[in-house]
Formats: structure tokens, sequence, C-alpha cells
């Protein structure tokens, strides 16, 4: 038998959640940055997740598919135009009075957010469910 | 294997083969759901083939290995199990096949086959104790 443990691919679902939700509260939480140090309004960030093939995934001999796991592969900012908000005075404002702001659809990211975070309790679950399958067979030696 | 069988019947060679099984699916499954997010991923399960079967069959006639060179009929050589496609899931538009709740469903009747699997075993070697310890 193969020597993977759900609890390894488990927990790189459980931290490429966790990345996806620190990406996405950064997003909300930036929403409205019209400033940014490398200049104009802040960008949104996206992650890119990839699977990743895991050696010796392959548990017998017949298998051609092999089990994969999460990675968060990169985290690239969304090179959308910016929202243009009419608003002569602010400090932001270009010469016509418009102010750049994030392209971010905040009610949008929101349910993504709630996603993100329900995947991460699925891990979570799944984590407890493969660690009682492992007492079970432990308590064939101690309390057979 | 071979100490189980003297003391036991094939009962526990077959139910600990299920053990081996169910903690494969349970692998695969939460690679499923540790993916469920993964654009192009696609779902994998586990197909037992006739590995049960196999494990719980009757071999009464159970032959001795008096030489290196003898076939062993224990070996789990010719595993016929094995990952393989699932396509019970729709794909979503990123190319994803994995339906969350139908996996968190499997994965929690899948452990519950795997806890019953160990149940029974420690109710066999429960047996046995009871038959080595109540002699009064």
């Amino acid at each position: 038998m193969t020597r993977i443990n759900p609890i390894e691919i488990l927990a790189n679902g459980m931290a490429a959640a966790r990345m996806r939700v620190n990406t996405l509260a950064s997003n909300i939480a930036n929403a409205e940055t019209t400033r940014t140090a490398d200049g104009g309004p802040y960008k949104r960030r996206d992650v890119v997740q990839v699977a990743q093939p895991i050696p010796g995934g392959f548990s017998s001999a017949l298998d051609r598919l092999s089990m994969q796991k999460p990675v968060v592969s990169a985290v690239v900012e969304d090179q959308a135009a910016p929202r243009m908000v009419h608003s002569p005075g602010h400090p932001d404002a270009d010469k016509n009075g418009f102010v750049a702001y994030p392209n971010i659809n905040v009610v949008q990211t929101m349910t993504d957010l709630l996603s993100a975070s329900r995947l991460y309790q699925a891990n979570v679950t799944a984590v407890e469910t493969a660690r009682n399958l492992q007492s079970e067979a432990s308590k064939i030696l101690t309390q057979a | 294997m071979r100490l189980l069988d003297t003391l036991f019947d094939r009962s526990v060679t077959g139910l600990s083969r299920t053990m081996d099984l169910t903690w494969k699916r349970n692998q695969a499954l939460s690679a499923n759901i540790a993916n469920a997010e993964t654009p192009q991923y696609r779902a994998i399960d586990v197909s037992f083939g006739n590995e049960l079967e196999k494990a719980f069959e009757a071999q009464t006639g159970s032959l001795a290995q008096t030489d290196a060179g003898h076939i062993d009929n224990h070996s789990t050589q010719g595993d016929t199990s094995q990952l393989v496609k699932d396509l019970s899931g729709p794909t979503k538009p990123d190319g994803n096949n994995v339906d969350l709740d139908l996996q968190m469903g499997r994965l929690a009747q899948n452990s519950g086959d795997y806890a019953n699997a160990a149940r029974l075993i420690r109710r066999q070697i429960g047996l046995l104790r009871t038959a080595i310890r109540e002699t009064r």
C-alpha cells in the first residue's frame, strides 16, 4: 500500500483555502484604496491554484492516475482598467476630476470568501475523519 | 497475514483487506476534497475490482510454502484495485468536476465501512481472548 497520508493532502488543501481567504480579505479591505506604494489604485489579487501529482501517488500497479495535491503557484494582480469615479476635489483625482478606484465587486468577493471558508471547513472535517479512522485502527491493538 | 490465518478464519484477512482498500479510497476522496476549487482538476475514485471477493473467498486448501520458489497464494501482487476517473459530478466552467457534497457523503460512508471492518476484527480478537481466558 502507498505511504501517502490523506491528512497531508488535506493540509495542502487547507493551506490553499487559507491563501484564498487571505487574498479575498485583502481585496475587500482595499476595495476603496486609491493610492498604493506602486502608484495608482490597489489592484485586485487572485490566487492561481494548480493540482500537483504527489510522488509515489500510485498505490497499485494498475493505477494510471495518481493522487494530486492543490498548490497555490502564484498570486497575480488583476490588470483590468480601474473603475473611474467622477469626484473632483479628491486628492487622487486626475485633471478631469476622475478618481481611479480598484476594480473590485465587494458583493461577489464576499460570496467568494464564504465559499473559500466553507472549503476550508470541508478540509478540516475530512482531516477529522482520517484521524477517526486511524484511531479505530489503533483500537484493534489496545482494546481487542 | 500468516499468523492471522492460523488463529482466525478467512474473515479477518478479508476484513483487513477491506481496511486497506477503504483507506485507499479515503485518500482518493480526501484528494478530491482538497482540490475542490483547483481549476482543471478531475475527480478520482478507487475501483475495488474483485479484491474483496478474493479476500473473503474461503481458501480452505491453503498451500504450504515449503520452497521459496512456490507461489504465495496470500500475496496481494495481483492487486486489481485501481484509481479511476470519477465522472459523477458536473464539470464547472473552470474544468473542475468535484462535487463537494457528493465527496463528503462518500467520505462519511467510506469511513463507516472502515470503522465497521476494524470493529469486526476487534470482535474476532475479543472472541479469541474469551476462549483463552474463560476457563472457569
